[in-house]
């Protein structure tokens, strides 16, 4: 469509929102439920102050995605979606255990992760498309994402396996943000930090997995990132963050979902993508816990007051 | 001996891939070294991403696809990257890796809308942008890195006191009176301009992996910064002939050679480092703990 003619925007937008062709409905479904989920699990890898490890992590998965197709020689979806969760967890424990000991900077440690995970993976795919039997895996799609070819079937797994995140993380939320904000002081109390550990880098691992379909692997580092970052400007307690959070992370899926389906060759994943940066853009200039304005406004009101102190 | 020369007689895109390759890797294992210090490693990661959407951009804005404005379009990017991070990282609510993670993913989103509704015709190669082309360097990515390392190299000798002043302690530095902000931007656009230049020729992972990893390898094996420069390099270079050959001798990605066998040195090294190594840490401690043990036992 034409750049600039509103009237059409909103007709086409209506139609997406008005549900009545199936390949809408699944976009929409699978970019709301990525983001949700990604909102959710972000919140944990944010607080702690691991972004990054998502991003390692979603590259990561692609050695692991390359020997499931060695292995089984087709290109079956839950053998490949087995193989990368396999190797994303394996990535995002490596970092755990590597940046653990002395003469180790965190930061290095993922960036030596994700980049050798990923070399990996181009080495196996570049054997893989030399080898007789090999064809390519479909690899711009898994970069980039496609939520249009999400069909209903990995929809309801999504489904299924966020709804059981969000019930683990009901369930372990007290220990879990205990562990956020005073990792010592858990374990101080006794709480299985490593087993929690491992926990949280396996949820990361699976959000990254059930996501990489509908957004790609460098763009899912930016859902599980972006939402809870923006969150933060909104809310000071844990649960307010996640909620936030949630709620961005699902309202740009729908958001996304729509402009790629009105206009002609925009990916969902980027859409998504710009929607949460907006929202972040917001959330950085009005947010309540420490947005810019709020803290001009308290800024001159203290000004104000000692002022008017002063003259008294 | 006839497989490590053979692949030499083949044409000449041996030497020149050995000839970027190395080059590319000098650079960036010197670079590294000083990101590594600042604990910035992963704005490394963040620069390597942006170029995309510089090249993007720089197309759109001059319609051309010539090297150097491309490589000019990316290089202002990157610079804006770096000044976007540092600025939203100094916000109370945010941390510096959040920072990182936010303005890479937008600026690359940006980049691949961009690409596929305005610039759907240029010939942008996404797949050689992201893993590289080692065995096939044009001549533009040969010139840009032949030039652009010795100047790189050059300023870095040139600002070296300062550079590791700085690095190991930035308030020191600032309170003798070097230009703390000054020195990290100029090194933010050293790495972008390091990064763009050898992003045709060796792509984007791969220029992550070889700022970053020698620099973490050469910390757990060196005393001092001129050693760690100097295991750093060695390090590039190493990585760079292992992977190349075993690019040849399997058939496989060299730009993903190179990355394996650089990540194999590091695991070594992580292992078996002389001080630091993991293997050795855990022999001292089994070995304390049994010459503990030996009193206790009934028989002595």
């Amino acid at each position: 469509m034409e750049p600039g003619s509103t009237e059409i925007f909103w007709s086409r937008a209506t139609e997406f929102f008005s549900l009545q062709y199936d390949f809408a409905l699944y976009a929409l479904l699978a970019a709301v439920l990525v983001g949700v989920i990604c909102g959710l699990v972000g919140t944990f890898m944010v607080l702690r102050g691991m972004s990054l490890v998502g991003d390692a992590a979603g590259h990561a998965t692609l050695p692991g995605v390359a020997i499931a197709f060695l292995l089984t020689g087709t290109k079956s979806a839950p053998a490949l979606l087995l193989g990368a969760l396999i190797s994303a967890v394996l990535g995002a424990m490596t970092i755990t255990w590597i940046s653990r000991g002395p003469r180790v900077r965190a930061d290095a440690a993922i960036g030596i992760v994700l980049s050798t995970f990923f070399g990996l993976g181009i080495v196996l795919l570049s054997y893989i498309q030399t080898s007789p039997t090999g064809q390519q895996a479909g690899l711009s799609e898994y970069l980039f994402g496609n939520a249009a070819a999400v069909t209903p079937a990995q929809i309801g797994v999504v489904a299924l396996a966020g709804a059981l995140l969000v019930v683990l993380v009901g369930v372990f939320y007290r220990p879990l943000s205990l562990m956020v904000f005073d990792e010592r002081f858990a374990q101080s109390l006794g709480l299985p930090t490593h087993w929690l550990e491992l926990g949280l880098m396996s949820a990361l691992a699976m959000a990254v997995v059930l996501s990489i379909q509908a957004v790609g692997v460098i763009l899912v580092a930016a859902m599980l990132i972006i939402p809870p970052s923006a969150a933060r400007f909104l809310s000071k307690k844990l649960s307010g963050v996640m909620m936030a959070s949630v709620a961005m992370g699902g309202v740009s899926g729908a958001l996304g979902a729509m402009f790629s389906y009105v206009y002609e060759g925009v990916a969902t994943g980027p859409a998504m993508v710009l929607v949460a940066v907006f929202f972040f853009s917001l959330a950085l200039v009005f947010g309540p816990v420490g947005g810019a304005v709020p803290r001009a406004l308290r800024r001159r009101h203290a000004r104000r007051s000692a002022l008017l102190r002063g003259s008294r | 001996m006839s497989f490590f020369m053979e692949p030499w007689q083949w044409g000449d895109w041996m030497w020149r891939g050995m000839l970027t390759l190395n080059l590319v890797a000098i650079t960036c294992a010197v670079l590294g070294v000083f990101l590594y210090l600042r604990r910035m490693s992963l704005i490394a990661d963040a620069l390597a991403h942006v170029a995309l959407p510089g090249i993007v951009m720089a197309f759109l804005v001059t319609g051309s696809l010539d090297g150097a404005l491309m490589l000019g379009g990316a290089a202002l990017v990157g610079l804006f990257t770096a000044v976007a991070i540092e600025w939203i990282s100094r916000q109370p609510s945010v941390r510096s890796d959040a920072a990182i993670g936010v303005v890479f993913t937008a600026l690359f989103a940006l980049g691949v809308i961009l690409l596929s509704t305005r610039v759907r015709d240029a010939h942008i190669d996404t797949h050689c942008l992201l893993y590289g082309d080692v065995l096939g360097v044009s001549d533009r990515a040969l010139s840009l890195v032949a030039w652009s390392t010795p100047v790189v190299l050059g300023l870095v000798a040139i600002f070296y006191r300062w550079l590791a002043v700085s690095s190991f302690d930035a308030r020191f530095a600032l309170a003798m009176g070097v230009p703390v902000a000054a020195l990290n931007y100029g090194l933010m656009s050293a790495v972008t301009v390091t990064a763009v230049a050898g992003f045709e020729a060796v792509g984007a992972v791969l220029v992550i992996a070889l700022i970053i990893v020698p620099a973490a390898t050469a910390h757990l094996l060196a005393r001092s910064l001129k050693a760690m420069l100097a295991i750093s390099i060695g390090h590039g270079i190493l990585a760079s002939w292992a992977g190349m050959y075993l690019a040849i001798g399997l058939n496989i990605s060299a730009a993903g050679a190179v990355v394996v066998a650089g990540g194999a040195l590091y695991a070594l090294a992580f292992l078996f480092a002389p001080e630091h190594g993991r293997f050795w840490r855990w022999r001292r401690r089994s070995l304390a703990t049994a010459g503990q043990r030996q009193p206790l036992s009934p028989s002595g």
